[in-house]
C-alpha cells in the first residue's frame, strides 16, 4: 500500500514494502538503511504532532493514508489578528504596552522570565494592541496568549 | 583530608564535585529543592537533604538551611560550586562560624575581590591594567550621567556584585542611560540582592581571556594558564578553550597576563582557586575585568590541558595542604574546547526550553569528556539556569580538538526539549571560528551572517518519512493489540459473572 508522509512542507510517497529497511533500535529510535547509507531517526510525539530529529535537524512529520490525503495542511498565517503567545513556561515580568497602543514590527510587548533569562516577546508585524491577557507576576505556560494585535 | 563534604549546588557541577569526592573517598551530601528530588546530583550522592521549595531564594540560596543540613549530616566542609552562594562572603563567614570549612577563599578575599568596584581599585593599586571606568557605584542617575560623560560613550553598565552578564547593559548614548541603569539595577537586585551598578568604557571587539590561579594558605600562588571565552551570547560564555588562539599567536601574553593575575591575588591575600578575567584588544593590550572567587564553569578545559584535577586541588587546599607543585612544574599539552549545552531553542531566539528529556544519546569515545547533570526522563526545571551539560574535547592541536568536538556533537541527541547542539555544529563549521578569529562580538556577527539552512537532502527526507511510517504502523498495531486484550478481559469478566 502507498502512503503519503509530510516532512515539514514536503510530501513524500512511500510504499509499505520499503519498510523492510527500517529497524526500531531503541524505543522511538529508528535505523534506516537506504541504498547502503545508514540514518538514525528519533521520533517523538509532541503537542505539534510527530517530531523527528535526524542529522542534527528537526522535522515535523505527518503520516497520511492516501485515501484521506485531502486533509488540509497547516493553518494559514499572516492574516489580520496576531496572537502573541508565550513560547515557553515562565513568569511575566513586565507588560510593555497598553491597550490601544500602536506597535511597530519588532517592538517589545511583554517580558517573560524563565531559567533566569528575561525574554521580550515582540510584535512580528505592525499593528494595534486590542487585548492584553498577561500582567506582571502571572505564571504562564507555553502557548498561552499574552496579547492580541490587529 | 575531610571525611564528609556537603555540595551546596545542583546540576552538572554538583555531579562533577560529587565525582571528585568519590574519587577521594570522601562521603558526599547533596542538597535539593522540591523541583530537584529526582535530579541526577541527588541520585549520585551518598546522602541528600531537602532544603526547600523550587525558587532558589527559598532553597539553594538559603544559608541557614544549608548550614543546618551540613550539621545534620556531619559535614566538615561545604563546596559551593559556582553561582548560588559561591561568591557570597556572608555564606563563607556563616560556614566558619558554624565550624564548617568553606571550600574557597576566605570571606575577606571574597569581599575584597567579589565587588567589582573594590576589585578594580585593588587591581589598579597592585599595578594591573584596568579598563577606564568609575571607581564608585552609580545608582544615582545624575552621578551616572556625569561618570558616563567623563568616560565617554559607548559605556558598559555592570552589576558591582555580579557575574555571568546579569545586570550588564551597553549604552551608546546618554538618552538610553536612565532606562538602562534602571533595568540593570533591578536585574542585579534580583540576581545578587545588590542593585549597585558601575560604569566602564567599552573596548570594541575584545577577546575575553582569563587566567586560572591557585594558592594555598602558606602564600604559594601559581597560575595555570589562560582560557579564551570570547564566544558569548548575551554575555554568557558558550564555547571556551585552552590555550587561547590569541595567546598561541602571542605566547608572551601568557606570562604577562599570568603575572598580572598573580599580583592581584597576592594583594588580596588569596588562597584556593580563582579566575582573573581580562579583556584583550587587537593591539596586544589587556585589561583587568574581574575576579571570580570560585571554580569556573569552564574549568575542565584547563584540567585537560594541564592534567590537574581542579576540584581535587580545591579540596586539598581547603583541608590545609600546600600546593603540590610550583609554577615551573606546570605545563600545557595539546588543546581543549568546551561547549555549554543548554535547554534553549536556537531556531526561536534561544528561548529557554525546560521540560522532559524524552530521549538522550550522549557522546563518548577518544578525547571526549561530558560533564552532564541530566538523564533520559529528567524534567528540566524552569526555575534554574538552562545549562544541561558541558561537552569538552581534547586533541593534540586545535584542529583535532575541533574535529572531535564536531564528531561528538553529531553523536549527541536530545529529544523532548530543544537544545543549542545544532547551533554549535554551525559555529564549528564557520571559517572565522576555525581560523581562531574570535571576539566577544563573534556570536552577534555570526548571527548576522548566518544563512538559513539548506533544504535537507532528499535521501534524508525519505529516511525520516520511512521511519515515521514505521512508527505510525507500530503505534497502530500496538493500539489494536491493547484493544484485543481489553476485549478479551471484558469477555472473561462476563464469563466469570455467569459462572457465579
Amino acid at each position: 500500500m502507498k502512503w503519503l508522509v509530510a516532512v515539514d512542507d514536503r510530501s513524500i510517497e512511500i510504499d509499505s514494502e520499503q519498510l523492510v529497511s527500517v529497524e526500531e533500535v531503541e524505543p522511538g529510535v529508528y535505523s534506516v538503511l537506504l541504498d547502503g547509507a545508514s540514518y538514525e531517526i528519533r521520533l517523538l510525539e509532541t503537542s505539534q504532532g510527530l517530531s523527528a530529529e535526524a542529522g542534527g535537524r528537526r522535522f515535523i512529520v505527518d503520516v497520511r493514508n492516501p485515501r484521506d490525503a485531502s486533509r488540509s495542511s497547516s493553518a494559514a498565517v499572516g492574516s489580520g489578528r496576531q496572537n502573541v503567545a508565550a513560547p515557553m513556561p515562565g513568569k511575566v515580568v513586565r507588560v510593555l504596552v497598553q491597550l490601544g497602543d500602536k506597535v511597530e514590527a519588532g517592538q517589545g510587548l511583554v517580558v517573560v522570565e524563565a531559567m533566569k533569562m528575561q525574554n521580550e516577546m515582540k510584535a512580528s508585524r505592525p499593528g494595534r494592541v486590542i487585548e492584553i491577557r498577561a500582567q506582571a507576576g502571572d505564571t504562564v505556560s507555553a502557548g498561552d496568549t499574552l496579547a492580541v494585535l490587529e | 583530608m575531610f571525611g564528609r563534604v556537603l555540595v551546596a549546588n545542583r546540576g552538572e557541577i554538583a555531579v562533577r564535585i560529587i565525582r571528585a569526592l568519590r574519587e577521594m573517598k570522601i562521603s558526599s551530601i547533596a542538597v535539593f529543592s522540591d523541583a530537584d528530588r529526582g535530579a541526577l546530583h541527588v541520585r549520585v550522592a551518598d546522602e541528600a537533604e531537602h532544603i526547600g521549595p523550587a525558587p532558589s531564594p527559598d532553597s539553594y540560596l538559603r544559608v541557614d538551611r544549608i548550614i543546618e543540613a551540613a550539621k545534620k549530616h556531619g559535614a566538615e566542609a561545604i563546596h559551593p560550586g559556582y553561582g548560588f552562594l559561591s561568591e557570597n562572603a556572608g555564606f563563607a563567614a556563616a560556614c566558619a562560624q558554624a565550624g564548617i570549612v568553606f571550600i574557597g577563599p576566605s570571606p575577606e578575599s571574597i569581599r575584597r575581590l567579589g565587588s567589582k568596584t573594590a576589585a578594580r581599585t585593588l587591581a589598579k593599586q597592585a599595578g594591573a591594567p584596568v579598563v577606564p571606568g568609575s571607581e564608585e557605584a552609580a545608582t544615582n542617575i545624575d552621578r551616572a550621567r556625569a561618570l558616563a560623560r567623563d568616560i565617554g560613550y559607548p559605556v558598559l553598565l555592570k552589576a558591582a556584585a555580579g557575574g555571568g552578564g546579569k545586570g550588564m547593559r551597553r549604552v551608546n548614548q546618554e538618552s538610553e542611560l536612565e532606562s538602562a541603569i534602571r533595568d540593570a539595577s533591578s536585574e542585579a537586585e534580583r540576581s545578587f540582592q545588590n542593585g549597585e551598578i558601575y560604569i566602564e568604557k567599552v573596548i570594541e571587539k575584545p577577546r575575553h581571556i582569563e587566567i586560572q590561579i591557585a594558592g594555598d594558605r602558606y602564600g604559594n600562588l601559581v597560575h595555570l594558564g589562560e582560557r579564551e571565552c570570547s564566544l558569548q551570547r548575551r554575555h554568557q560564555k558558550i564555547i571556551e578553550e585552552c590555550p587561547s588562539p590569541w595567546v598561541a599567536r602571542h605566547p608572551e601574553l601568557r606570562e604577562s597576563m599570568g603575572e598580572a593575575a598573580l599580583k592581584i591575588a597576592r594583594a588580596a591575600g588569596y588562597d584556593n582557586l580563582g579566575t582573573v578575567e581580562f579583556l584583550a584588544d587587537n593591539g596586544g593590550n589587556f585589561y583587568f575585568l574581574e575576579v571570580n572567587t570560585r571554580l569556573q564553569v569552564e574549568h575542565p578545559v584547563t584540567e585537560l590541558v594541564t592534567g590537574y584535577d581542579l576540584v581535587h586541588l580545591q579540596l586539598r587546599i581547603a583541608a590545609g595542604e600546600a600546593l603540590p607543585f610550583t609554577q615551573k612544574d606546570i605545563g600545557w599539552r595539546g588543546w581543549a574546547m568546551e561547549c555549554r549545552v543548554c535547554a534553549e531553542d536556537p531556531e526561536n531566539q534561544f528561548f529557554p526550553s525546560p521540560g522532559k528529556i524524552a530521549q538522550l544519546r550522549e557522546p563518548s569515545g577518544p578525547g571526549v569528556r561530558l560533564d552532564s547533570g541530566v538523564y533520559p526522563g529528567w524534567n528540566v526545571p524552569l526555575e534554574y539556569d538552562p545549562l544541561l551539560a558541558k561537552l569538552v574535547t581534547w586533541g593534540p592541536d586545535r584542529n583535532i580538538a575541533v574535529e572531535r568536538l564536531q564528531r561528538a556533537l553529531n553523536e549527541y541527541a536530545v529529544a523532548g526539549i530543544q537544545t543549542n547542539i545544532a547551533f554549535f555544529r554551525e559555529i564549528l563549521d564557520d571559517p572565522e571560528f576555525l581560523a581562531g578569529n574570535l571576539s566577544t562580538e563573534f556570536v552577534a556577527d555570526f548571527m548576522a551572517r548566518r544563512r538559513p539552512r539548506a533544504v535537507p537532502a532528499p535521501e534524508l527526507d525519505l529516511a525520516v518519512a520511512m521511519a515515521a511510517l514505521a512508527h505510525f504502523q507500530r503505534a497502530r498495531q500496538r493500539a489494536t493489540v491493547v484493544a484485543e486484550v481489553e476485549g478479551s478481559r471484558w469477555r472473561a469478566e462476563g464469563r466469570g459473572q455467569l459462572v457465579r
